[in-house]
């Protein structure tokens, strides 16, 4: 297996390679840049000192040549500097990156928490109340897009009920370590919530249907006809197999908690990386657009590399040669 | 500060970015009302809460943003909005100005202007003291020349106004090691510094002349920091003091900063214990508005309805120094010679067909319906808010369709068995609209001048199809792609309406690319060694307006209040260029 691993981090290098092409050339190809972009000009600046900055920067260099000073960079361990912010790259993903996976964090394992169960009461209870009572909120959740819930489930609790703080990721007024960790605790619990809900919807459904189609399997059959007791075929052989759909994302799930959510962070003014991205590619802050696309890119191809690890160690059926 | 930044679009919330400006200390008694007819609405520009004021509290200040702010706490340094924002409880300028932006004494310094000796004498105030309780001195005056102009800080504030100062440019190219035009006369630590001009401006006794810089920079305070260190020091970006009645104590990174009285401040004693500024996402600005969640919170035009009615909230609102405009391409930007170059034979090179546009434009209608109370047709390129730079004799473009028809058969535009009209030369006439893709209520808007276009024969298409993206539409616009006949913007000026920066043959602003004999005239009056005579550029300045209400190069459109949403139990807060955050307190907690 770990052959198989290095070989698959290896073929990862010319993807990424051909990812950084296709992702510079690109971003470069959007109209605007960083200076003169729409909402960034006043007639009290001077083009010709606009031209001069862009100029030092390096934005007018023929683009193969901006290029490779690029990729040379981050070998360099570089990832350049903020257009609009004017501070190194890497803190500001680091920055947004601290707020984004505790968010997610806290979205995934309450997404499971729900979907779970719940999947697991509709699919072994199937055709009862139960299950029509938890289909019908499955069905309800995915039929409203996501942005209009997050702004009704903060209009609610947010400004009506007053329950949550309604934007950002921590109090102002939050002094000490424990306060500020409880701060950005209370901040994360309405928006981890209403994700969270939206997400589970998926697992739900998978879960339901992997339980009523390994019930009727012939592995389940001849348990029973052997006179397993029902908790433990329900357990070991119908749950077990069950759970195979979502392993399959596993992966990509831990590796996309940095991914941020664009709706989310929005609507809540919380400073993740959804966020960040979207305002690089308005603002085209090129060696933001860049360096996010190339981490997501690189997220993405070990996240499906994790998954297979761990469907192989879920599912002894399943090697990785 | 007199912030102006150009807006390529319609979406007024990022108008309604100008911040209340803190530029004065305490007399803000007479409240001038300017001439719009928009202000005989019931918003007004400052709230009329009398009761008495409580101590001890907490203001709460929200800021509209898609983004987190970038935290660069410096007037030299940043360009963005909301930076600013953050920092007008601490941020004050260095002259106090009048209600028509010209300088007035009394202010962190006084400026005195000697046209013969082609010089400014600013002398500092000797009470004012930055928020750590160092006195302000005149190096902190003449540092932010340097910052601003030294190359190590690529600062995009630095313009070819100062290169009016002696010895600016040298200092700029890195041929000479101070600017040689700034003197301090009686020292570093002096109180005085004596600025030398090349040449004599009238403007120059106007706040946003771009001329004089109007803020001071910690010198003390900065000397150690590299010019390309600046602005990512902590200095600029964590722990910036100022002078003004606030000081910032807390900050968390692009959303929220918290600020205390400047037990330093020279002026009037603040009144509130604590101030907080919190970034709030448009989504949930309306709802957080009417619902008080914020003592004051920038709203746009469209949210209007949904505050209006609280019993919580007052509205209050001023005219901008911003306007929407149509815009007519008659021309080229020539980069080699750095001029706009007219094409005589331009689609759009025709006075009655531009006329005609207009006429068929509801502006007034679009203004009455989309945007009661709040928005009105603009008649003149010098929005009322300039007071008597605006020449209020002018009126609008009636809504005419009938008009526009004998205009364009007179002018040879005949229509075609299609209903649409050709060009007088018999070929055909199709307009290129280059708009950005906006609201509900821009959307629209522009359906309705599509159809009263098309009912006079016009045949108006979408650049690119449809409304387009803002980066793309600037790209369109400033390049003069070949497929923009007609575009609309926005402009927000500077307080000081000298107008060459838009509309000369030299500004790459000038978006339309004309040049005529007549405009070129007119503008160098208005800064004219005659101009210093106030009457005389006034009347240039109506002159002006009037020639251009006549080409139609360039047809005012929209005209929009800046809005506030104000707890009732706000005090003195005015959104007038005289008032300071040190009159603001509340009535209750």
């Amino acid at each position: 297996m770990w052959k198989t691993i290095i070989r698959r981090v290896l073929i990862m290098v010319p993807q990424i390679i051909i990812l950084s092409l296709i992702v510079f050339f690109l971003a470069k190809l959007m109209p605007g840049d960083p200076f003169t972009g729409s909402g960034k000009l006043s007639p009290q600046m001077d083009l010709n000192q606009i031209q001069a900055i862009k100029k030092e920067l390096g934005l007018l260099d023929p683009l193969p040549v901006q290029y490779f000073r690029w990729i040379g960079n981050i070998l360099h361990g570089d990832l350049g500097m903020s257009y609009a912010y004017k501070v190194p790259v890497i803190n500001l993903i680091a920055e947004r990156a601290g707020n984004t996976i505790w968010l997610s964090l806290f979205s995934v394992l309450l997404t499971y928490l729900i979907a779970v169960p719940l999947g697991v009461l509709a699919g072994r209870y199937q055709g009862t109340h139960i299950d029509g009572g938890i289909s019908f909120y499955a069905f309800a959740i995915i039929a409203i897009p996501g942005f209009v819930f997050y702004l009704l489930g903060l209009w609610l609790f947010g400004y009506q009920l007053g329950w949550f703080p309604t934007t950002g990721s921590i109090s102002i007024a939050a002094d000490g370590l424990l306060a500020k960790f409880f701060s950005r605790i209370y901040h994360m619990i309405l928006p981890a919530i209403l994700s969270s809900v939206i997400s589970t919807t998926g697992i739900i459904q998978y879960l339901r249907s992997g339980i009523i189609d390994n019930t009727q399997e012939d592995f389940t059959r001849t348990a029973r006809a052997k006179g397993v007791p029902e908790r433990i075929v329900f357990d070991r052989h119908i749950l077990r197999n069950s759970l195979l759909p979502i392993a399959a994302f596993m992966g990509n799930t831990i590796t996309g908690l940095i991914g941020g959510s664009v709706f989310i962070e929005n609507v809540f003014s919380y400073p993740g990386m959804g966020k960040l991205f979207i305002d690089s590619m308005n603002s085209n802050d090129y060696p933001i657009i860049t360096s996010l696309t190339l981490l997501f890119g690189l997220m993405t191809l070990l996240g499906n590399l994790l998954s297979d690890i761990i469907m192989s160690i879920v599912d002894p059926r399943i090697r990785i040669e | 500060m007199n912030k102006a930044k150009v807006i390529g679009t319609l979406m007024f919330t990022s108008i309604a970015a100008v911040t209340l400006a803190a530029c004065g200390s305490n007399s803000s008694s007479s409240k001038k009302t300017t001439s719009s007819n928009a202000d005989t609405s019931k918003i007004k520009p400052y709230t009329t809460n009398n009761k008495k004021s409580v101590s001890g509290a907490t203001f709460k200040y929200g800021e509209q943003s898609a983004s987190p702010f970038t935290g660069i706490f410096s007037n030299e340094l940043s360009v963005d909005a909301v930076d600013s924002d953050v920092i007008q409880f601490a941020n004050e300028g260095l002259f106090k100005v009048d209600d028509s932006y010209a300088f007035v004494k009394g202010g962190a310094a006084d400026i005195k202007l000697d046209d013969d000796a082609k010089t400014a004498t600013i002398t500092i105030n000797p009470k004012v003291k930055w928020s750590d309780g160092k006195s302000l001195v005149a190096k902190d005056v003449e540092y932010a020349y340097e910052i601003i102009a030294n190359k190590g800080t690529q600062s995009q504030r630095y313009t070819e106004s100062l290169q009016n100062i002696v010895g600016m440019a040298e200092y700029h190219a890195g041929t000479a090691k101070t600017i040689s035009g700034i003197e301090m006369p009686d020292g570093d630590n002096g109180l005085k510094v004596v600025i030398h001009f090349k040449q004599m401006k009238p403007g120059m006794n106007t706040s946003g002349n771009g001329f004089i810089w109007e803020s001071a920079v910690p010198y003390h305070y900065l000397k150690g920091i590299a010019f390309n260190k600046l602005i990512s020091s902590d200095q600029i970006r964590k722990n910036p003091i100022f002078y003004g009645p606030y000081k910032m104590t807390k900050l968390v990174s692009g959303q929220s900063a918290e600020f205390v009285p400047n037990e330093y401040y020279y002026g009037k004693k603040p009144q509130l214990a604590k101030i907080t500024f919190e970034v709030v996402s448009p989504n949930q600005a309306p709802t957080a508005a009417a619902a008080a969640k914020y003592d004051m919170l920038a709203i746009g035009p469209t949210s209007y309805a949904k505050v209006k009615d609280s019993d919580k909230v007052t509205v209050i609102g001023k005219d901008p120094l911003s306007y929407s405009y149509m815009g007519f391409k008659v021309g080229k930007w020539d980069s080699k010679t750095g001029k706009n170059v007219m094409n005589k034979d331009a689609k759009m090179n025709n006075k009655s067909l531009r006329l005609a546009i207009a006429y068929a434009m509801n502006v007034k209608g679009v203004a009455e319906k989309l945007y009661p109370d709040t928005g009105s047709q603009l008649a003149t390129l010098i929005p009322p808010a300039f007071g008597k730079w605006s020449d209020s004799s002018i009126k609008a473009y009636p809504y005419s369709l009938k008009k526009a028809e004998d205009l364009l058969d007179k002018a040879g535009y005949k229509k075609g068995k299609d209903g649409y009209r050709t060009n007088p030369d018999g070929s055909k006439l199709t307009i290129n609209w280059a708009t950005i893709s906006g609201n509900q209520n821009t959307e629209l808007m522009n359906k309705t001048y599509m159809q009263a276009w098309k009912k006079i024969g016009l045949h108006v298409v979408y650049t690119g199809g449809k409304p387009m993206d803002a980066n793309a539409w600037q790209d369109a616009v400033m390049n003069d792609a070949s497929n923009v006949d007609m575009y609309d913007s926005g402009w927000s000026m500077s307080s000081e309406p000298s107008q060459d920066d838009l509309y000369s043959e030299a500004a790459p602003f000038n978006w339309e690319r004309f040049v005529t004999a007549k405009n070129t005239e007119l503008l160098k009056n208005m800064n004219s060694d005659k101009a210093f005579d106030t009457d005389y550029r006034i009347d240039q300045f109506h002159q002006w307006q009037q020639y251009m209400h006549d080409e139609a190069y360039v047809i005012p459109t929209l005209y929009i209040k800046n809005l506030y949403a104000v707890t009732n139990r706000v005090k003195g807060l005015s959104l007038e260029p005289t008032s300071s955050w040190a009159d603001v307190s509340v009535t209750s907690k």
